[in-house]
């Protein structure tokens, strides 16, 4: 299936700004089943300097900067993407032995995935986060079971809510309040996964809209595990599904705060109104 | 899988009886007498009593010098620490945020074969801990084959992933690197901690050697002492190595976090010594991936920064997005080797205490080398047999957090009660990755001058090294820091602690190296000084209004002072008492406006205050101190003359105020003396300042106050003023420092209109308001906005219309008074002096000095 995604994200400002500087995640990467067709990226006004580069967890990431005087500043990213839906694979291995693999990364995939078994800066971790994992994890339960089950407690026992949390709501809070919207579900699933000692990261993309797709909207974020020998297995506690054909992915890190689609820095402005508009359809 | 580690050595708590021998002759001299404390290894005697060799002959000079001429030696000193300003800042101290840096005169010695071995050791380490970030920032071995658990890098905050695969120029990632290193009961070194982000104290090494040096010269020169400066050479040639672009005078800056950071005056001190401009993040701007230096010219490029800002600060987009102090945009033009970092971004990481548990493994494995100077035995409780060493001795044990910034403070084991130390074990065990623990070092001792005798106090040295053609050069000698007891293990400088010089002995006479560069190519002679930072200017600006307005207080007070005491007790005369409404206008008297007059018993008492009080706003003293912070903020600008006379200024106003009878005489003095102190700083400033932009705005800020202080005394003194009041006007002319000059014309006929064209309108006289403005005028049309633009800008246009309104102005109108006695002409026609003049400083404030626009973030999910 091919999807077509637009992104455009509009700043506005009360007074003009000057010396913008942007970095965004907005290039669709290369990821298990999906094949990148088509990229691009308009910025009105133009400006005065852009780069790209990979991070350091494989992303795209464009840097630009304006220096003259401006009230608004329009981001606009347009991707293809093909995508081979896939069943979820079955990582039949205990999750105890995933954890204990991790301690140990032998392989390369293990110890590039140990990275994401520690806090950062948006998921703490603690026995809060285990207790609440505890019960889809007992002893001896295959990772990909236990996994989903997480992922079924968090999808009932959490209510979608747009105005409970805001971009940097601290996950105890959540936990705490259990509300929230995509963000929030897959930073506290992560905390939960590596409050038991296995790697987690959180993946930023798009949605296809459409009945039952919660979050479409705007851009979506959901959750991948680390399983040695198959790699990640991605899940989206939004929406307790393994994503298939209608999640694009855009870029991954240890949080939110390693790929976030847009951020800045300006000088001046005043006040600023920001838009953002996400459109997901098939080609 | 991380090799299982545990420190092999432990420090030596007990004391061995020293090889030195112990002849009687070399006992310290019983005039000096010194109690080292048996427990630990002291510099100067070892356990016998006997002097050690190296300390002989400056025992010997103690001796010959005396007591007295010590301390006299010492007071100069003192003196000289004062006079350079010479300051460390104490944080959450409200009362002042800057004190005077604790030297003591007794240096720490060292000989030449010991410091060979230490010198040996810290190059070693420099280089290992480059290798070790250039693996980290690069591709990771050391993770990856587990000599590095992946737990002292991946949870670790001083990790920067932005920084990672950054190509440093010649793979140097620690240009300077400090340790901090003391010695055991044994007398062995050991690396108590290292200092790989922005090390402090090179500076302060520095300043305490000017000082030693000068209060012993005699002693210095027959020592041998190994001198400094080429340290600091090489220091210079490393930064200019890492230009890029092929320009002759490439810009080298020194990035600061400011005037509150506790060690600014070290930042201010070095970039005047090697040459930098000091900045600030604000005085930056990152342009087309370039980094460049806001000055009231435009944008200068530039080459280098040397940075004493904690890397996480440095770039609001890329790093800590909280920070205020960064420059957005700067890791990008790091990453396009546009500009050079030292320390590298992400040097911090190697601070990491816990890194010093596999140092040894990891200098055999990178470096093919032992280890030459152990670190303090460390434990990392994230291994469990480190950890059970650590639970089961907590007694003999410092527990830190693994990463500085986790927030909680080293924990001291011996302190804890046995219950609490259970407890702490049970913390550790819960989260063990999260602690290390470290011997607690007996630490040597050293004498200091301590209220004229000599007492031990507990000391550990910092030593700096700097990359060096491929290798690591160290500075012969230190900053050796002293506890401020003998009771506490911990140097503090926050906490009371002290500082010495340190002496290292050469064999040979040692080299003279002196900063100024040899004639290599000659530079183009360029007459612009394009550097002003807009923040610069600001502060000259700023310190040009506060001289004034310090200079015009000054000058009233003192005319008030003559004529109120009198004989006969303190009286009001009626020029007096139109000085009441002056003063009040000028925000000098705290008395409301318009109330009863006081009594002259209250007016001796304001007008003391305003002399010898130095906490209310509108006093003197308060103003005074002002003008010091702004020549403080400066000093990299100002010159050290001028500095010194503001800081006398300064000093003579904080002198604590004489018995109540004396008060009179004693403001009279002091205010003499400050007339004489500002009149120096002005002929300074005009003689010795190259008049350019710093120059023109800080003699702006001088012509618009005085311009203002002016327009008001004129508008308040003679408002009230009759015309046949000859000691009004006379009163007037004496503030205004004009009587010999009217006498000169007009002899003693005192005329108001006459008074008023020598005040107002006359351009020759320098402190006429006229003359001010033709000032402004000038400065303005030459300052870059005028340069550029065709039509003129605003700034100037006010100071065209300021100058030519008094140039039309009709001196026998002004001086009408109608019925009331009120003078119309003369009250509107000050009153929008006032007015524009005010708007004239917000024009100029506007198109020059606003660069601290505030920044702000812009996140989109």
């Amino acid at each position: 299936m091919i999807l077509e995604s637009t992104h455009t994200t509009t700043y506005i400002y009360s007074q003009p700004a000057v010396n913008c500087h942007t970095e965004v995640h907005l290039h669709p990467r290369a990821a298990n089943g999906q094949k990148l067709l088509d990229h691009r990226l308009t910025i009105t006004p133009e400006p005065d300097f852009t780069s790209s580069r990979v991070d350091c967890f494989g992303n795209h990431v464009s840097y630009f900067s304006i220096h003259e005087p401006h009230t608004t500043v329009t981001i606009t990213s347009r991707s293809k993407v093909e995508i081979t839906a896939s069943s979820a694979p079955l990582a039949a291995l205990e999750w105890e032995s995933v954890r204990d693999l991790l301690k140990v990364h032998a392989s390369a995939e293990e110890f590039e995935a140990c990275e994401f078994v520690f806090p950062s800066p948006h998921v703490q971790i603690g026995a809060a986060y285990a207790a609440y994992a505890a019960p889809s994890f007992p002893e001896g339960k295959p990772l990909s079971e236990a996994v989903a089950d997480l992922s079924e407690r968090i999808f009932k026992e959490f209510q979608y809510d747009q105005r409970a949390t805001t971009v940097t709501t601290p996950v105890e809070q959540v936990l705490r309040e259990k509300r929230g919207v995509c963000q929030d579900f897959a930073h506290l699933m992560i905390a939960c996964l590596r409050s038991l000692g296995l790697a987690a990261r959180y993946v930023s993309g798009y949605l296809q809209s459409g009945e039952g797709s919660i979050g479409a909207e705007a851009s979506h974020a959901w959750v991948s595990v680390f399983s040695p020998g198959h790699g990640w297995i991605d899940i989206d506690p939004t929406n307790n599904v393994h994503p298939c054909g209608k999640h694009v992915t855009v870029a991954w890190g240890r949080d939110y705060s390693d790929v976030t689609p847009v951020k800045g820095v300006a000088l001046g402005g005043g006040d600023q109104l920001i838009d953002v508009a996400v459109s997901v359809r098939p080609a | 899988m991380a090799e299982f580690h545990h420190p092999r050595r432990r420090l030596c708590h007990t004391v061995q009886m020293n090889r030195e021998g112990t002849q009687t002759s070399h006992r310290l001299d019983p005039r000096w007498p010194y109690r080292a404390n048996p427990g630990f290894y002291d510099e100067i005697v070892d356990q016998a009593g006997t002097v050690r060799p190296r300390w002989r002959s400056l025992a010997g000079s103690l001796v010959s010098i005396g007591h007295e001429s010590l301390a006299r030696r010492w007071e100069e000193g003192r003196r000289l620490i004062h006079e350079h300003g010479v300051t460390y800042n104490v944080y959450n101290d409200p009362k002042s945020n800057d004190r005077p840096w604790p030297v003591d005169p007794v240096p720490m010695l060292l000989d030449g074969q010991e410091w060979a071995q230490i010198e040996a050791a810290i190059a070693q380490r420099a280089t290992l801990l480059n290798a070790i970030l250039a693996d980290l920032y690069g591709p990771q071995y050391l993770l990856r084959s587990g000599k590095l658990p992946v737990e002292t890098v991946f949870p670790n905050p001083h990790y920067l992933r932005p920084c990672r695969d950054i190509q440093v120029p010649g793979g140097v990632h620690l240009h300077v690197y400090a340790a901090d290193i003391a010695r055991s009961p044994d007398g062995r070194w050991w690396v108590m901690a290292d200092r790989a982000q922005a090390p402090s104290g090179a500076g302060y090494a520095l300043e305490n050697r000017l000082v030693s040096s000068r209060v012993m010269p005699d002693v210095y020169r027959s020592m041998k002492v190994q001198r400094l400066a080429g340290f600091f050479q090489k220091f210079r040639e490393a930064l200019l190595g890492l230009v890029r672009r092929n320009v002759e005078n490439p810009r080298v800056v020194l990035l600061t976090p400011g005037p509150f950071n506790e060690t600014y005056f070290e930042h201010a001190f070095l970039a005047r010594y090697l040459g930098y401009t000091l900045v600030e993040g604000g005085d930056l701007s990152v342009h087309d991936n370039r980094v460049y230096l806001k000055t009231l010219g435009g944008l200068l490029p530039v080459d280098v920064i040397m940075r004493r800002q904690d890397d996480n600060f440095c770039d609001p987009l890329e790093l800590n997005a909280d920070s205020m102090l960064g420059v957005p945009g700067l890791v990008q033009a790091v990453r396009s080797g546009n500009v050079a970092m030292a320390n590298a971004l992400g040097s911090g990481l190697v601070e990491t205490a816990t890194l010093s548990a596999f140092l040894e493994g990891l200098s055999r494995h990178m470096l093919g080398e032992e280890l030459k100077m152990p670190s303090v035995a460390t434990w990392w409780c994230g291994h469990d047999g480190p950890r059970n060493y650590v639970t089961n001795h907590l007694d003999q044990l410092v527990v830190k957090p693994s990463f500085p910034s986790m927030g909680s403070h080293p924990v001291f084991g011996e302190r804890l009660s046995a219950a609490q130390r259970k407890e702490f074990a049970a913390k550790i065990q819960a989260n063990p990755t999260h602690y290390v623990a470290q011997e607690q070092v007996a630490i040597s001792t050293a004498p200091v001058w301590d209220d004229g005798r000599l007492a031990p106090r507990h000391l550990v040295l910092r030593v700096y090294a700097v990359a060096s053609n491929g290798s690591y050069a160290v500075m012969p000698g230190g900053l050796t820091r002293v506890t401020s007891s003998l009771e506490t293990l911990v140097v503090s400088m926050q906490h009371g602690g002290g500082s010495k010089d340190t002496w290292v002995l050469a064999e040979q006479e040692p080299q003279q190296i002196t900063l100024l560069q040899p004639r290599v190519n000659t530079l183009e002679i360029s007459r612009a000084t394009f550097d002003l930072p807009s923040r610069v200017a600001d502060n000259l600006y700023w310190l040009g209004r506060y001289t004034e307005r310090v200079e015009s207080a000054v000058r009233i007070v003192r005319t008030l002072l003559l004529r109120l005491f009198q004989e006969t007790g303190p009286t009001l005369s009626q020029a007096g008492q139109a000085a009441v409404p002056v003063l009040q206008a000028l925000g000098y008297l705290t008395l409301a406006p318009g109330g009863a007059l006081p009594s002259p018993a209250q007016w001796e008492r304001e007008i003391l205050n305003l002399v010898f009080d130095s906490e209310t706003r509108s006093s003197l003293a308060f103003n005074v101190h002002h003008v010091r912070r702004l020549a403080w903020l400066l000093r990299d600008r100002i010159s050290a003359d001028a500095w010194r006379i503001l800081n006398q200024l300064d000093q003579q106003f904080s002198g604590k105020a004489p018995p109540e009878a004396l008060q009179v005489n004693a403001a009279q003095d002091r205010l003499n003396h400050a007339v004489i102190t500002l009149s120096a700083f002005s002929g300074m400033v005009m003689e010795s300042m190259t008049h350019g932009d710093g120059w023109r705005f800080l003699d702006i800020g001088r012509r618009l106050e005085r311009g203002l202080q002016m327009t008001e005394l004129l508008r308040h003194g003679l408002a009230n003023v009759a015309d046949s009041d000859a000691a009004g006007l006379q009163m007037l002319l004496e503030i205004a420092d004009c009587s010999i000059t009217y006498r000169s014309r007009y002899l003693n006929s005192m005329q108001m209109e006459l008074v008023l064209d020598l005040l107002l309108l006359d351009e020759a006289n320098p402190r006429s308001v006229a003359y001010q403005f033709g000032q402004l005028r000038r400065h303005i049309e030459q300052l870059p906005e005028s340069q550029i633009l065709a039509r003129r800008p605003a700034e100037a246009r006010i100071a065209l219309d300021l100058l030519s309104t008094v140039q039309l102005a009709n001196v026998q109108e002004l001086a009408k008074s109608d019925a009331q006695g009120k003078r119309q002409a003369l009250e509107s026609l000050l009153s929008r002096l006032s007015f524009e003049l005010r708007n004239l400083s917000e024009t100029l404030s506007r198109r020059y000095l606003s660069h601290s626009v505030a920044s702000r973030r812009l996140v989109a999910p």
